[in-house]
């Protein structure tokens, strides 16, 4: 299958690697199938992408990335959905927002997006906990 | 909409498995204690709205500037 992505070109991909959002994302509550693939020449960044509109995806970034010791509970309600047996399924992304000043560039630690990536099956989840923020500057001066 | 008045130490039950506790009440704010089966998710409205208007922000525009950035 093809997607033609309004800022990254023509993507191919297969059923399986479609990740479905059951609640959607906030904000994009009616959009539920999503792909990854990597920003081009960057290793570090990849690309949520929905398929259900060609216009929309997000950078997103592993959080270890920024924070090696990064940590958040996990409730028994989204272990159970996005149907985690273990650790090693669970993969975590925290979406980029860009801006022209490197050092404007954030990313959001409170709200990781937890994708099982077996089952391929995410959600993202809000972290209350008072240790994160929503606009984590990506780059240290 | 219910709009209900309940005093310090009322609760309120929301369908079979939902309580509401008034818990302490001050000038300008209410405590709250919420028992809810742990199925169900509860958020502080403002946090759900800061998050959804930060995806907003975070949906892309121009990737571009990605390829100069290296650790």
């Amino acid at each position: 299958m093809k997607i033609h992505t309004k800022y990254h070109g023509v993507r191919e991909y297969n059923e399986d690697d479609v990740i479905t959002f059951k609640r959607g994302i906030p904000g994009f509550e009616e959009l539920k199938k999503f792909i990854i693939f990597q920003v081009e020449d960057n290793e570090v960044f990849n690309i949520l992408h929905s398929i259900e509109n060609e216009d929309l995806g997000f950078v997103v970034v592993s959080p270890f990335y920024v924070m090696e010791d990064y940590e958040f509970h996990l409730t028994d309600r989204v272990i159970e959905e996005l149907k985690i047996k273990s650790p090693e399924d669970a993969l975590v992304l925290n979406t980029v927002t860009l801006s022209s000043k490197l050092e404007d560039v954030t990313t959001n630690l409170q709200a990781p997006i937890i994708i099982n990536i077996k089952e391929k099956l995410g959600e993202q989840i809000i972290v209350d906990n008072g240790k994160y923020k929503i606009k984590h500057p990506l780059f240290k001066e | 909409m219910l709009v209900i008045t309940r005093k310090k130490g009322d609760a309120i039950l929301l369908g079979d498995n939902i309580e509401i506790t008034v818990v302490k009440v001050e000038e300008g704010s209410v405590k709250l204690a919420i028992s809810a089966p742990k199925d169900v998710t509860i958020l502080r409205k403002e946090l759900y709205c800061e998050v959804t208007e930060e995806n907003k922000n975070a949906t892309i525009s121009d990737v571009s500037m990605l390829k100069n950035i290296k650790k």
